[in-house]
């Protein structure tokens, strides 16, 4: 009980938000694929990784691999055979539908007009096949097919099914008060064993009855009888008083009250468990046995002056001592984790930077316990341009009678741009050596100056100089 | 010429002398000499040379080449005023690392002091001494080079 309250109270508003968010999505999915295929063969993918789970928790090594696999190759198969019916969810219906919209039964279709269509057809012993969609989608069925998309007329039907019109051998499909297709083939039942008195409708139009919700409505050209197939049954119709049942049955107009009600129920229950699934997911993962754990995780830069550079850092990473649920830790790696150093304050030189929990992105349920080390040691440099003096590097040997008492350097500063921590321990710029061996009297010469390749003499300042010197006679 | 033109003359010419010897004293040196504020009690320098040797309070063999066979080198530094008691140094840099820091005090009115270093093969290469006060403010920078 304990346990309980505390939980409660360790609840933010952000896990609710977490918790109400994928209920709600688990419970649109319901809404909008249930009574499809695809539903079906979803709840039994779900269904085999639940067994798949016993199994590998009670050890059954071999079985948990062979649904597991089953499970995989299941949620590829799902994609791809009942691709039509999922896209036909998705294009079928508008965003609203999607998001928050419920989708209603098919309009009532004006049986007025289907029932003297099919007294005509009969009259003028005219064959005809009338589909009328349940909640399943056809498009996987039916093939062929012309769209139409045009109002309900008893003319209408009748000049589809006249002899001479080009599409008369076919099915039309009938949705409220709209055909929609005209001419399409319907798939033939396996069934051996029909009376010979059912003909190639019928046998056309109990192979779509069979494989979906579908009713059809089968006009006997030669026996002038109606028949409604639906499921594997075929009724035939004597009066046209059972053609209006069949149809007010299909479309569920008798049953609209108590089918609404028992669709609200349905929808209650289905976002309730849609609520205690989620919730009970989301316990899983985030209560349970606390569990530690320690995760080395790169270092982020960040707020770094543009014109700074990290020439030297004591460490790459920071090792995070963490702790919470089993689960949730188990599925974190560094990727998830972020440290955030901040450069925003960074001088030229060594910055010690300490890294404290605000500067460390956990995900919701991580505890962090202990940062590991808590500062990092940084060296920062920029680019800077430096005047400094040249002097002249002599070497060998001056005559022991002469005496160097003066020399000049034209220029006798350059410009040298570089790293700046390197450039604050240099105060002077040397020529390449300068060999005193010759001299015997006062003079000049071209030198170069000695500037290795980190540093820049720049643009405007010569890479040589101009030595002048004096040389008296010494004193003896 | 009369007795008072002569004074006159003799007069201008001691100070065209003064000027001219100051003048040499400064070329000798570096190029880099700071100018020095208005604080009365700042010493003033008159000029620093690097030399062989001290003899007579004067700098012998003034040069920017000194072989190490010498043994030693001299850093000079003349002061024509300091207004009272204190401290300068003579910071030996080669190849802009410190050497040798020597502390030499100034008397007033006028003084001059000298620091030295023995000379050792290792010593070979470009040299610099800074001539600063006790806070670092640096009065004069002279360059030369121990050679062979």
């Amino acid at each position: 009980m304990n346990d309980l309250l505390l939980f409660f109270s360790n609840l933010r508003w952000q896990d609710i938000i977490d918790i109400s968010f994928i209920s709600y999505i688990l419970f649109r999915f319901y809404v909008l694929f249930r009574g499809t295929n695809t539903f079906r063969v979803l709840a039994g993918i779900i269904c085999l990784w639940f067994f798949q789970r016993i199994a590998f928790s009670i050890g059954l090594i071999l079985t948990s691999l062979a649904i597991q696999g089953i499970t995989a190759v299941g949620a590829l198969i799902i994609i791809v055979i009942f691709r039509h019916e999922i896209r036909s969810v998705f294009q079928t219906k508008n965003l609203r539908t999607i998001l928050w919209g419920f989708p209603r039964r098919n309009q009532i279709t004006h049986f007025e007009i289907i029932e003297e269509a099919v007294i005509k057809l009969t009259e003028n012993s005219l064959g005809a096949i009338l589909v009328f969609p349940g909640k399943e989608d056809l498009t996987e069925f039916v093939q062929g097919g012309i769209a139409l998309n045009g109002l309900l007329s008893r003319e209408i039907i009748e000049s589809i099914f006249w002899k001479d019109n080009p599409v008369h051998d076919g099915a039309i499909i009938i949705e409220g008060d709209r055909i929609v297709d005209v001419g399409a083939i319907l798939p033939l039942t396996h069934q051996q064993d029909l009376p010979s008195k059912y003909g190639t409708r019928h046998r056309a139009a109990l192979g779509l009855a069979e494989q979906t919700d579908a009713l059809v409505i089968v006009v006997s050209e030669e026996r002038r009888s109606v028949a409604a197939v639906k499921g594997s049954q075929i009724e035939p119709l004597h009066e046209r008083e059972n053609l209006t049942r069949v149809l007010r049955d299909h479309s569920g107009e008798g049953a609209e009250e108590n089918s609404g009600r028992k669709e609200k129920i349905e929808f209650s229950a289905a976002a309730l468990i849609s609520f205690i699934t989620i919730s009970m997911i989301w316990f899983s993962f985030t209560s349970g046995r606390d569990m530690l754990t320690t995760l080395d995780v790169p270092v982020n830069y960040i707020n770094r002056s543009p014109e700074m550079e990290i020439v030297d850092v004591s460490l790459n990473s920071i090792r995070l001592h963490l702790s919470g649920a089993g689960a949730l830790l188990k599925s974190i790696g560094p990727e998830h984790l972020q440290v955030k150093a901040d450069l925003g304050k960074g001088i030229v030189g060594k910055n010690t930077v300490f890294i404290d929990s605000e500067d460390i992105v956990l995900p919701p349920g991580i505890k962090l316990d202990k940062i590991d080390p808590s500062n990092i040691e940084i060296t920062l440099d920029k680019i800077i341009k430096k005047e400094m003096p040249v002097q002249v590097n002599w070497t060998g040997k001056l005559d022991d009678r002469l005496i160097l008492v003066e020399i000049k350097t034209e220029p006798s500063k350059v410009a040298v741009s570089g790293s700046m921590l390197r450039l604050n321990k240099l105060a002077t710029i040397y020529t390449r050596e300068v060999s005193l061996n010759n001299i015997r009297r006062s003079g000049k010469k071209t030198v170069e100056l000695l500037v290795d390749e980190t540093l820049t003499v720049e643009p405007d300042s010569d890479i040589s100089v101009q030595v002048s010197f004096v040389v008296e006679k010494r004193d003896m | 010429m009369h007795e008072r033109s002569k004074i006159y003359l003799y007069s201008i010419i001691f100070l065209i002398a003064a000027v001219v010897s100051d003048s040499n004293y400064s070329r000798a040196g570096e190029n880099e000499a700071h100018k020095i504020n208005g604080n009365i009690k700042t010493p003033v320098i008159n000029y620093a040379v690097m030399c062989e040797g001290v003899k007579n309070h004067e700098p012998v063999n003034k040069a920017t080449v000194f072989s190490v066979v010498k043994k030693k080198v001299f850093c000079f530094t003349d002061f024509n005023v300091v207004p009272e008691k204190t401290h300068i140094y003579h910071r030996w840099y080669r190849e802009d690392k410190p050497a040798a820091k020597v502390k030499l005090k100034l008397q007033p009115p006028r003084w001059s002091t000298f620091s030295s270093i023995q000379l050792r093969e290792s010593d070979i290469g470009p040299w610099r001494v800074e001539v600063t006060d006790q806070n670092g403010y640096v009065f004069y920078i002279l360059r030369f080079s121990i050679t062979n």
